[in-house]
C-alpha cells in the first residue's frame, strides 16, 4: 500500500506539473489549450532527435525544452492574437477550438513523420529505499526535478517583481495595466513558461516511462483534469491535485484495473465541478 | 405524430414564409441525395463511403442541436454515438432482444448519458469551458472502458455484430435510402425545433442568455432539452450504423475519427444554420476520398481546416461566402447586419 500511494505520488508531481502550465496561460490569457499536451510530444520528439546525432543527454533536453518553449511563444504571437481580441464566452471558445485544431496538425504530422518514435530516459543507478519501499531513482529524480520546478514557480510568482506583475494581470488586467505592467508581454511570458513546462513534464515522465508520439492528447486531457480539480489559475492547487489525482490514478489501477483510472479521474473532475466548482484553491471567476 | 404536430407549432411561428423556408430546402436535399445511388450504386465502396456521408450528416446535425443551438460544447459526439452502437450490439447478439429494441434502448441510453451531461452543465451552471473539459474526458474515459471491458466490447479488436445480417441493413442501396431518411427526419427535427417555442427560447439563448432569462425564458430546461434530444439522436445513428457496418470498434467512434470530423463539417457548413451540416458532410466526405493517399497527413490537413475555418468565418464558410455574394448582387447590403463584425466589436 506505502509503494502504490508513493508510486501515486511520484506520478501526482508529473500531473502537477502538467497542469500548472495550463493553469497558468488559462488565468492570464483565458486561453484553455488543448494543444498543451502536443507541446509535451514535441519537446520528447526534440529530445530523441537530438540524442540520435549523438549529443548529451542535457543538451538534448534542453533543446526539447526550448522547442516547446519556442512553440508556445509563436501561438501566443500567431493564432493567439485574434483570440484575445475577443471577450468573455466567445474567446473562450475561438481559444478551445482553434488550440483544438493546433493539436490536430501536431498530433498528425508527428504520428506520419515520426510514427514509432518514444522517448525514455533511462537514469543510473540502483533502487533507493524510502519509507521502507524501494524507489527506482528515475521515479526520484523526476519528482525532485518537479518539486523544484514547483517551489520555483511559487517562489517566481511571489518573490520576483516580474512574478508579481504577472500575478497582477491574473487579477485585473486594466488595473495591471493602470500600473504599468504590458498585459500582452505577461502573456508571452507565461505562455512560452507554459510551453516549457509541457517540454519538462515530458521528460520527467520519460524517466518512469516511455512517452510515444500519440500522448499529446492524454496529457491534454489529465492538464485539463488537474486544472478543473486544482481550480483555474492556482498554481499550489495544480499542484495539490495533481498529487490527489495521482494517488487516486495509482490505487485504482492498482486495485481494480488500468482502464478505470480514466474514469475515475474524470469522477474526480464532475465530483469537484458538482460540489466545489472554483476547484481546491480556485478563484471565484 | 409529434411531427405533425410540432410542424402545426412551426407553421404558426413562421406563418406564410414555412413552406419556403423549410419544407422546400429539406425537400430539395433528400431529392438530390437521392439521386445518388443512381449514379454510385454498382460500387461497395463508394456507396459505403456515400452511407458514411450520410452519417456524419446525421452527427452533425445533432450536434448542430447541441451546440449550435445551445451553445454546449459537448466533446463526446462520437462517445455518444457509441454508446448507441455498443448498447444494440450487446442488447441483440448478446441478451438475444430483437434488433428494433436494441436500437431504441441504445439511443435512449446515450440520450440518458448526453441529458445527464447536460444537466450537470446547466444545473452548475459550467460554461463552454467546463462542458467541454468533461465532455472531453468523458470521451478519454469511454476509450478507456472500451478497452478494458474486453470481455464486453472486444477491446481493441472490436465487436462483430450479428443482429442486422440477412436484413436489408446489409445490402448495398437500401441502407443508403434508411439513412437518408434518418438525415431528413434529423432535418425536421431540427426545424421544428427551431420553429416551435423552442426554437424561440434557443435563440433567445443564444443570443443573448439573460435577456432570455429576464424575459421568462427557462434557458436551464431549454438546454437540458437540447442536450438530451441531440444525444438520442447520436445514439441512433451510431446504433444503426453499427447494424448495418456488422462491425464496430474503438476508433469507429473514437475523438479523433468523429468529432473532429463533425467539427471541421460544421464549420465549413456553418453553425447554426439548417443544411449546413449536410454540405459540410457531402463536402468533407468527397475531400476525404481525395485526401485518401496522404494517410496520417489528413489529420493536418482537417486541424489546419478547424483553425482556419473559425478563424475567418465564424459563421461556417458557406453562410459567409453565400452572404459576400448576395451582398455583391444587391450593391447595397442587405438589411441583416454582418454578424462577424458586430462579434468582432462586442
Amino acid at each position: 500500500m506505502t509503494a502504490v500511494i508513493l508510486d501515486g505520488i511520484v506520478l501526482g508531481l508529473q500531473f502537477g506539473l502538467l497542469g500548472v502550465g495550463l493553469t497558468l496561460v488559462y488565468g492570464l490569457g483565458g486561453v484553455l489549450n488543448l494543444a498543451h499536451g502536443q507541446l509535451a510530444v514535441v519537446a520528447a520528439v526534440v529530445v530523441t532527435l537530438v540524442s540520435d546525432t549523438g549529443t548529451a543527454a542535457g543538451v538534448a533536453v534542453a533543446a526539447g525544452l526550448l522547442a516547446a518553449g519556442v512553440l508556445g511563444l509563436l501561438l501566443d504571437s500567431t493564432l493567439m492574437q485574434p483570440v484575445y481580441r475577443q471577450r468573455g464566452e466567445s474567446r473562450v471558445l475561438l481559444g478551445l477550438l482553434l488550440t483544438l485544431g493546433v493539436a490536430f496538425m501536431i498530433d498528425g504530422f508527428l504520428i506520419w513523420r515520426y510514427p514509432t518514435r518514444g522517448l525514455s530516459l533511462n537514469i543510473g543507478g540502483g533502487a533507493i529505499p524510502i519509507l521502507g519501499v524501494r524507489m527506482r531513482s528515475g521515479s526520484l529524480l523526476a519528482s525532485a526535478i518537479s518539486v523544484v520546478a514547483g517551489i520555483g514557480l511559487v517562489a517566481f510568482f511571489r518573490g520576483s517583481k516580474l512574478g508579481r506583475a504577472v500575478r497582477s494581470v491574473i487579477q485585473d488586467e486594466e488595473g495591471a495595466r493602470l500600473v504599468g505592467v504590458d498585459p500582452a508581454a505577461a502573456r508571452r511570458l507565461i505562455f512560452v513558461l507554459s510551453g516549457v513546462l509541457a517540454g519538462l513534464v515530458a521528460v520527467t515522465r520519460s524517466m518512469t516511462s516511455p512517452v510515444t508520439v500519440t500522448a499529446g492528447i492524454d496529457f491534454t486531457i489529465l492538464a485539463l483534469i488537474v486544472t478543473v480539480v486544482g481550480g483555474l489559475g492556482s498554481v499550489l492547487g495544480a499542484f495539490l491535485a495533481g498529487i490527489l489525482l495521482g494517488i487516486v490514478n495509482t490505487v485504482s489501477s492498482f486495485y481494480i484495473g488500468t482502464y478505470v483510472t480514466t474514469i475515475m479521474l474524470l469522477l474526480a473532475a464532475v465530483l469537484t465541478i458538482v460540489f466545489r466548482p472554483t476547484g481546491l484553491l480556485g478563484r471565484r471567476t | 405524430m409529434t411531427d405533425a404536430h410540432g410542424e402545426d407549432l412551426a407553421r404558426e411561428a413562421n406563418g406564410s414564409g414555412f413552406w419556403m423556408r423549410s419544407v422546400a430546402p429539406i425537400a430539395a436535399t433528400a431529392a438530390a441525395l437521392a439521386l445518388v445511388p443512381l449514379w454510385l450504386g454498382e460500387s461497395r465502396l463508394l456507396m459505403g463511403l456515400a452511407i458514411a456521408g450520410l452519417l456524419f450528416a446525421a452527427y452533425a446535425i445533432a450536434f448542430n442541436i447541441i451546440f449550435g443551438s445551445t451553445n454546449q460544447l459537448f466533446l463526446c459526439v462520437g462517445a455518444l454515438a457509441g454508446i448507441g452502437g455498443y448498447a444494440t450490439g450487446l442488447l441483440t447478439d448478446r441478451a438475444g432482444l430483437p434488433m428494433p429494441v436494441g436500437i431504441l434502448a441504445a439511443a435512449a441510453a446515450a440520450g440518458l448519458v448526453g441529458g445527464f451531461i447536460s444537466w450537470v452543465a446547466v444545473s452548475r451552471s459550467l460554461g463552454v469551458i467546463f462542458t467541454g473539459i468533461v465532455t472531453l474526458a468523458f470521451s478519454l474515459a469511454f476509450g478507456n472502458l472500451l478497452l478494458g471491458q474486453r470481455d464486453l466490447t472486444g477491446g481493441e479488436t472490436g465487436l462483430v455484430i450479428e443482429a442486422g445480417t440477412g436484413t436489408f441493413l446489409r445490402q448495398l442501396v437500401p441502407p443508403y435510402y434508411m439513412f437518408l431518411a434518418l438525415v431528413v427526419l434529423y432535418l425536421v427535427v431540427y426545424r421544428v425545433l427551431h420553429g416551435s417555442h423552442i426554437g424561440w427560447a434557443f435563440r433567445a439563448v443564444r443570443d443573448d442568455e439573460i435577456t432570455a432569462e429576464l424575459a421568462g425564458v427557462n434557458v436551464a430546461r431549454y438546454r437540458i432539452y437540447a442536450g438530451l434530444i441531440g444525444s438520442v439522436m447520436l445514439g441512433l445513428a451510431g446504433a444503426l450504423y453499427a447494424h448495418n457496418e456488422g462491425y464496430i470498434g474503438p476508433s469507429t467512434f473514437g475523438f479523433g475519427h468523429v468529432d473532429v470530423r463533425v467539427l471541421v463539417m460544421l464549420a465549413f457548413g456553418g453553425i447554426g444554420t439548417l443544411l449546413g451540416p449536410v454540405l459540410g458532410a457531402v463536402v468533407f466526405t468527397i475531400l476525404d476520398e481525395v485526401l485518401v493517399g496522404f494517410g496520417q497527413l489528413r489529420e493536418v490537413v482537417y486541424g489546419a481546416l478547424v483553425v482556419v475555418l473559425f478563424l475567418g468565418f465564424r459563421r461556417g464558410f458557406l453562410p459567409a461566402v453565400t452572404s459576400g455574394f448576395r451582398r455583391a448582387g444587391t450593391w447595397r447590403s442587405d438589411d441583416a447586419p454582418d454578424r462577424d463584425e458586430s462579434e468582432m466589436r462586442s
